[in-house]
């Protein structure tokens, strides 16, 4: 708990933190940038949990976008039948949705790169699949609209606009925080070890196993906090929210941004999660425009932006010295190491 | 229920079960193909699937042209499709070392650009699709009715797998591709274009995937969802039957057809598509490179 109290008074994140609310505060006058906003805070928190996967450890999860799924429906389901409050459904939910996912990815997680992209593939679409079939649990495709906001606890009230607006940006920056605590600590050093050499980091003594699992069950942690919030701020959830594109989204948000980094989630949610706003009645355009990413992001910009950016300032060494420490990349990770 | 029922219950899952199973068998084959070879786990095999009845629906209702006419412009147009592609984005990744996970993550990025175009142009103009009959009439196996055009799907689909198997056998190419396959190294030290292998392959496993789309569309009527589930369908195929294996891909193809054809005669064929992805699942845990391999 030091580690992750010193981490949230580091300069880098205090000025992140005030930024974040700045926009919040900057836009809440506008209730449709406002609620742009609060949908790219909620990104930000899924890429950087789905950051923990794919860039520190190399396991590209497809079936993240369905792990928050389970973790809204849970959420919704303990608030609008049971009458919890949300602070007390979202954490049971969060929970048992990364516990589901540890549960499903285990047999998996022995797998590889490609083998294991695949397998969490095919889980994302059985948990597609699921959200569809379990009507009664998940009213089918309809969805289920209406989800109350959080309440405000003992205060008789519940969060609506800007104090919601503000709720989601303190909830992506603590995800930020809690990221910069994983990835500096040693269990961070570990992930990295396994993403870099699964073969040396089991011969040195790394449990490669149980640290996967490990960080299969954090990241999905953010998933799930994600998951509920989005539900709650949306007030509507539907299978289509927490289907295949979506876990490609975010994982292209951590690509684009630059994985491995903290900086990459944030940039890659920032310039990607507006996006469909702005297409508006064209939103099936957005498909046509994340692939397209997708293809361009690997096959031009592996490191993404910000591996970039990095390269822009090979020739300048003190620059490059700042950005590298103001985006905690660890390590560069094979890819970055290419370009 | 009696006898004839039963009976014609069972003759009509066998006859629909060839003919989705050599269907699949094709596409997976092209599939396995490419995967064994490239190590290009195509997951954007769907849409392709799906753009070459496409393109033959289109030839056949706008240009009004014959309909075999139309399925042979559609397997020509493959070619250059595959071109453009191997020359754009395949081909930087040859000498790539974890190249599957770069491929299938940028394949996935294809389907959803092919799904998106679909969507706002073919998914406006029309719900269903339907090819016009290659031949008409009905043949009666005993007192069952067949159309003749499924028969000649069935027949054309059978020709076209045993092509590519004797073709993989017997012609130079085919015997380079197999060595490939087995071992790169040892295959271009004995001489083996390895690169000109790679593009074979990839030409070669386009075209069985557009075979397969345009015989589909020959024998059924479709939607544009059915690129997900022969997507869904082909790397079920391809992981079950053992990746590289034209002969896993074929018997686990025939399995899911009649599978498929099983299931969709009792209850939804969803579930059908979830006996697959469970099954690639297994697989997956217990024997990564499957049934068929060697």
């Amino acid at each position: 708990m030091k580690g992750f109290l010193g981490t949230a008074v580091r300069p880098q994140l205090l000025v992140l933190l005030v930024a974040g609310v700045a926009l919040a505060l900057l836009v809440s006058a506008n209730r449709f940038f406002a609620f742009v906003v609060g949908i790219t805070m909620i990104s930000i928190m899924w890429a950087a949990g789905m950051n923990l996967l794919t860039g520190y450890t190399g396991l590209v999860s497809l079936a993240y976008a369905g792990i928050a799924g389970i973790s809204a429906y849970g959420t919704v389901g303990l608030v609008m039948r049971f009458g919890w409050s949300f602070w007390l459904a979202m954490p049971v939910a969060a929970t048992g949705a990364a516990v589901v996912g540890v549960l499903l990815g285990l047999p998996s997680l022995r797998l590889k790169g490609f083998y294991f992209a695949l397998s969490s593939l095919v889980i994302q679409t059985v948990l597609s699949l699921g959200f569809v079939y379990f009507v009664n649990l998940t009213n089918g495709d309809t969805g289920i609209s209406q989800i109350p906001p959080p309440d405000i606890p003992l205060a008789g009230a519940s969060f609506h606009g800007a104090a919601f607006d503000l709720l989601l940006t303190c909830a992506a920056w603590l995800s930020l925080v809690a990221a910069w605590a994983v990835t500096h600590s040693p269990f961070g050093r570990r992930l990295v070890a396994i993403r870099e050499d699964e073969v040396l980091a089991e011969a040195i003594g790394i449990d490669v196993m149980r640290n996967k699992m490990l960080v299969f069950f954090v990241g999905s942690l953010f998933a799930g906090v994600g998951g509920a919030l989005y539900a709650t701020y949306v007030g509507f959830a539907s299978p289509r929210s927490f289907d295949l594109l979506s876990s490609l989204s975010i994982w292209l948000m951590v690509a684009f941004g630059g994985r491995g980094t903290l900086m990459g989630p944030i940039i890659g949610a920032l310039v990607l999660a507006p996006i469909p706003f702005m297409l508006q009645q064209y939103d099936t355009l957005k498909d046509v425009i994340y692939g397209a990413l997708i293809i361009a992001v690997i096959v031009l910009m592996p490191g993404g932006v910000y591996g970039a950016l990095l390269t822009c300032f090979r020739k300048a060494p003190a620059i490059r010295r700042r950005l590298l420490k103001h985006g905690g990349i660890v390590a560069n990770d094979g890819s970055l190491r290419r370009s | 229920m009696t006898t004839s029922a039963i009976l014609l219950i069972a003759i009509s899952v066998i006859t629909t079960g060839l003919v989705l199973g050599v269907i699949f068998s094709l596409v997976a084959a092209g599939v396995t193909i490419v995967y064994g070879s490239i190590w290009l786990p195509n997951a954007a095999n769907g849409q392709f699937f799906l753009t070459a009845a496409l393109i033959c629906w289109s030839f056949a209702t706008w240009l009004a042209v014959p309909i075999w006419v139309a399925a042979l412009l559609t397997l020509a147009v493959s070619l250059p499709i595959s071109y453009l592609l191997e020359a754009t984005l395949i081909r930087r990744f040859y000498d790539v070392p974890d190249r599957n996970i770069a491929y299938f993550v940028v394949t996935l990025g294809v389907t959803q650009i092919l799904s998106g175009i679909f969507s706002v142009t073919y998914g406006r103009w029309s719900d269903q699709f339907n090819l016009p009959p290659m031949i008409g009439g009905v043949t009666f196996i005993g007192p069952f009715p067949m159309t003749n055009n499924r028969i000649f799907v069935l027949a054309a689909a059978t020709v076209l797998l045993a092509l590519l198997f004797a073709m993989l056998r017997f012609h130079p190419y085919g015997r380079a591709l197999r060595a490939v396959f087995q071992n790169r190294e040892a295959a271009a030290l004995r001489g083996v274009n390895v690169r000109a292998i790679y593009r074979l392959s990839f030409a070669l496993g386009m075209l069985s995937i557009f075979a397969g789309g345009i015989l589909y569309g020959m024998a059924y009527s479709f939607d544009l969802t059915v690129a997900w589930t022969m997507a869904v369908t082909a790397f079920a195929i391809m992981i079950v039957g053992g990746p590289g294996s034209v002969l896993g891909a074929v018997v686990v193809g025939m399995v899911f057809g009649f599978t498929q054809a099983g299931v969709s005669i009792f209850t939804n064929p969803t579930l059908a598509t979830f006996s697959y992805l469970a099954a690639m699942l297994v697989i997956l845990l217990i024997k990564p490179s499957g049934l068929f391999s060697r």
